[in-house]
């Protein structure tokens, strides 16, 4: 086992954008380095360049003492360093098996002694997937386990995972916790990316926080407080979000629910919604809380039951229910929230019908207010939205709705996956709304979230409402317990 | 404001140039060999007129590829359409026979469009069936012979509604004076630099300027398309449904409706392309149009457009037929042997696709740049 060390690596882009100005990074084996930052501090730029798929402008990459190059992820591979996307790149049509070995030599398709190889490897993580099952059928949790397997049937040394558990379920990280803590015990070096403090506390034995493509911060975990790690990611301190001081004032009912059921996904679900309310949903992935948004908003084409809106029914399809005036910012903003091919002012204009005739004008004016108002990093209104980072990617999918003809806004997992600011500034944004007299219905996996923004929390577990909570008077151990697990306390696979 | 590299750049105007270009060599190779002017208005018009019907097919079929979804049975409904209007037009008149060709073809654009989109089978697999199962249905009702319209009065209406010759130099003196006029008074510098272009073109022509009235078909069409497109919430709404359909559906558009317009549209004007063929010669024989839809496909791919969906230009994919058709066009002309055409066209092709490859591959190492710089 060798040890691998960055030295001042810095990367410039051709066009002249900075994204390293000089990193310093040891992954020691047996040890994890867990690696934070804002989106765009140059986390991605670093992981691109320990996999080889970009080549550093500057610094010597180090292994075991001897300065070492690769430019291709197959050279990064034969190195001994392994990287694990977030998105996961499987081929969904293979077996798990064939997707471990898809990168070995030979001619012939299996060979038992692989195969044996292979199932003492998965064995050793815990049989987490059976080998011949297609990628396809199998959950998140178990594909994020064929791809650790994967790297880890190369014999790598260095396993570098970016953000393994951002997409996952309760149960499913503590198997990656798991995992990460038996790479460390067999003597390999693992680099962790998360954007999860309380993760990064309980798994890492040190820490590394970039911000602007610098190291803002390099220590042991041991001696590190979280609240320091948060204000070295923002570079201020951060201002968490206090709770409300005073129980909210609020309107007249506008949405009700009634009987709202989707058969095998949501259980006959009844409430009411009050102008400037916002209603909490909390639960695990899979415990109900989309499927409940996408049956109030027409998604759900099994779904049955009544939606009211002042007192009048709303149709049944998504197009009516966005005429009557609900909104949906979907979870996975870049396959259900924005168009690629259209600027980000078109694609804020979408939504918004009721004339024959494009008026550019308005609609960059209007891209351009949105860009105030939501304080959102881009070029101009005539930006694509996938050039934005993912923060402000998703405050252009919120500024879709913002307009005086949403009555109701449904908001699920708003904050995932984005950087302490800009989840900051949604959060703010979202009370703003509600302040203004509009109801929000919001689900989130960040239990303290919802505790902190919300006035009211329905809890969910297995597709059916199974308690209401009061935020003023519950706390995040609280929600865990009601929502059955939860996700599982990091410390519990120790 | 307008960003010059992109908007003359390969990707952007690489099929005009194309097409530029292929005329200059054309127009060289018939000067050398001492032949007529190649580039005569009479020639010019020729083209326009060979691609008219190519041309209206295509403009349908590149609002169908911007949805994200496919057409293989246009020539095949084309045929259909033809087969419909001779079989009819001797007892009920020509306007009758005509819209019942059409109301036949749109019943088929609305049933590939239906299976497509609630039944949930792949376009091109839906029309590939249709593209042979209508074919078969122009044997039946043809008997695999070939009809004609034998009242000589219903024949010389038809022969109006398609080979009547118009006369363009007055419109196309009013177009470009449009063009400048509405430039300078928005400060748009292309406009009035195509409206230049326009009266330069009309003066160069003559005032004895004539075109068949297919071309003006497929110009009137063009624009509409166009117009609505570019100007319109519904054609905003059609990228975005073919761009990214789950965010169109989220955002309220009733993206079925759109799928199933574009269906209907795409079979429509394929109806319209059949009726002008079956006026051309009164008569249509059962194997008429066969493998059109290839080069009605060809036409947009050369144009740009995407065939994942979400992006595409009407008036490039007409570029594109017209550069096809220039192709056909010379090599009759000029006697360059007949033999090399298909050669040639499928390498043009397959250069234009890989050229539009490449250049949306630099545009997307831009964002990635761009990404870093906006954090």
């Amino acid at each position: 086992m060798v040890t691998l060390s960055l030295e001042g690596i810095a990367k410039t882009f051709p066009n002249g954008t900075v994204a390293l100005r000089g990193v310093d990074l040891t992954l020691a084996p047996g040890r994890v380095h867990g690696l934070l930052g804002a989106n765009g501090a140059g986390k991605s730029t670093l992981i691109k360049i320990l996999a080889g798929a970009l080549a550093p402008t500057a610094g010597t990459i180090r292994r075991g003492g001897e300065p070492v190059r690769w430019s291709t992820p197959r050279g990064a591979k034969a190195a001994g360093v392994a990287t694990i996307y977030q998105h996961i790149p499987l081929v969904p049509t293979l077996s798990a098996i064939e997707n471990i070995l898809l990168d070995e030599g030979g001619w012939r398709r299996s060979r038992a002694a692989d195969r044996a190889r292979i199932a003492a490897l998965v064995t050793s993580l815990g049989d987490p997937f059976p080998l011949d099952a297609l990628v396809a059928d199998l959950p998140i949790g178990a594909r994020q386990m064929v791809a650790i397997a994967q790297a880890l049937a190369a014999g790598a040394g260095v396993v570098v995972m970016d953000e393994p558990t951002a997409s996952l379920a309760g149960h499913e990280r503590t198997r990656v916790y798991e995992t990460i803590r038996r790479l460390a015990g067999e003597g390999k070096a693992v680099l962790f990316v998360s954007h999860f403090i309380d993760e990064i506390m309980a798994l890492t034995d040190e820490v590394t926080v970039l911000r602007d493509g610098r190291t803002v911060l390099h220590a042991e975990t041991a001696g590190l407080e979280s609240h320091a790690i948060a204000a070295a990611i923002a570079g201020r301190s951060v201002t968490a979000l206090e709770r409300a001081a005073e129980p909210r004032t609020l309107g007249a009912p506008v949405l009700e629910v009634r009987d709202l059921a989707s058969p095998g996904r949501l259980a006959p679900t009844s409430f009411t919604l009050r102008a400037g309310e916002i209603l909490g949903l909390a639960g695990t992935l899979g415990s109900g809380r989309s499927e409940l948004l996408h049956a109030i908003f027409g998604t759900d084409r099994r779904a049955s039951g009544t939606v009211l809106l002042d007192g009048a029914p709303v149709g049944r399809w998504p197009d009516e229910a966005v005429a009557a005036g609900i909104a949906l910012v979907p979870e996975d903003r870049a396959a259900q929230g924005y168009v690629p091919a259209l600027t980000l002012a078109e694609n804020i204009a979408l939504p918004h019908g009721g004339r024959w005739l494009l008026d550019a004008d308005a609609d960059r004016t209007a891209a351009d207010d949105a860009i105030r108002r939501l304080a959102i990093k881009a070029p101009g209104p005539d930006a694509a939205p996938g050039e934005l980072s993912g923060g402000n990617a998703q405050k252009v999918v919120i500024a879709k709705w913002l307009s005086p003809a949403t009555r109701v806004l449904l908001l699920d997992e708003p904050t995932a996956g984005i950087d302490i600011g800009a989840r900051t500034d949604i959060l703010r944004l979202i009370r703003a709304l509600a302040d203004g007299g509009l109801p929000v219905i919001l689900v989130s996996s960040e239990f303290e979230e919802l505790l902190a923004v919300c006035d009211r929390l329905l809890v969910l577990r297995d597709g059916a409402v199974v308690g209401e909570a009061d935020p003023a008077a519950s706390t995040e151990s609280d929600l865990i317990l009601m929502a059955g697990g939860g996700r599982a306390p990091v410390g519990a696979a120790a | 404001m307008i960003d010059w590299r992109r908007t003359f750049g390969l990707r952007e105007a690489g099929v005009h140039y194309a097409l530029l270009l292929l005329l200059g060599v054309l127009a060289a190779l018939a000067a050398s060999r001492g032949l007529p002017p190649y580039l005569s208005s009479q020639n010019l018009g020729n083209i326009a007129y060979q691609a008219s019907l190519v041309g209206i097919m295509g403009v349908a079929m590149t609002v169908m590829l911007i949805t994200g979804a496919f057409d293989l049975s246009v020539a095949s409904v084309a045929a259909l359409a033809a087969a419909v209007l001779i079989g009819l037009a001797g007892q009920v008149g020509f306007v009758p026979a005509a819209g019942a060709a059409l109301c036949v073809a749109a019943s088929i654009g609305l049933l590939n469009g239906a299976i497509v989109q609630f039944v949930g089978i792949n376009a091109f697999i839906v029309t590939l069936g249709t593209l042979t199962a209508v074919r078969g249905l122009v044997l039946i009702l043809t008997d695999g012979r070939s009809l004609m319209v034998e009242q000589p009065q219903v024949l010389a209406e038809m022969l109006a509604f398609e080979s009547t010759r118009v006369p363009l130099f007055w419109p196309l003196l009013a177009l470009a004076a449009g063009l400048i006029a509405l430039g300078a008074v928005r400060r748009l510098p292309l406009t009035i630099a195509g409206g230049v272009v326009v009266g330069a073109l009309a003066l160069l022509a003559g005032p004895g300027f004539t075109v068949a009235a297919p071309v003006v078909y497929l110009a009137l069409f063009t624009a509409l398309v166009w117009f609505v497109l570019r100007f319109t919430v519904a054609g905003r709404r059609l990228y975005a449904v073919g761009g990214n359909a789950e965010a169109a559906r989220l955002s309220g558009i009733n993206v079925h409706a759109y799928r199933l317009g574009a269906f209907v549209l795409s079979s429509v004007a394929a109806g319209f392309a059949g009726i002008l063929f079956g006026c051309r010669l009164g008569a249509i024989n059962p194997t008429a149009l066969q493998g059109a839809e290839l080069t009605v496909i060809a036409a947009a791919i050369l144009g740009g457009t995407s065939l994942f969906g979400g992006a595409g230009s009407v008036v490039k994919t007409v570029a594109g037929a017209l550069l096809l058709f220039t192709l056909t066009n010379g090599f009759n002309v000029l006697d360059l042997g007949a033999n090399y055409q298909g050669l040639i066209e499928g390498i043009v092709v397959v250069a234009a696709a890989a050229i539009y490859t490449i250049g949306a591959d630099r545009r997307r190492d831009r964002p990635a740049a761009a990404e870093e710089a906006a954090a």
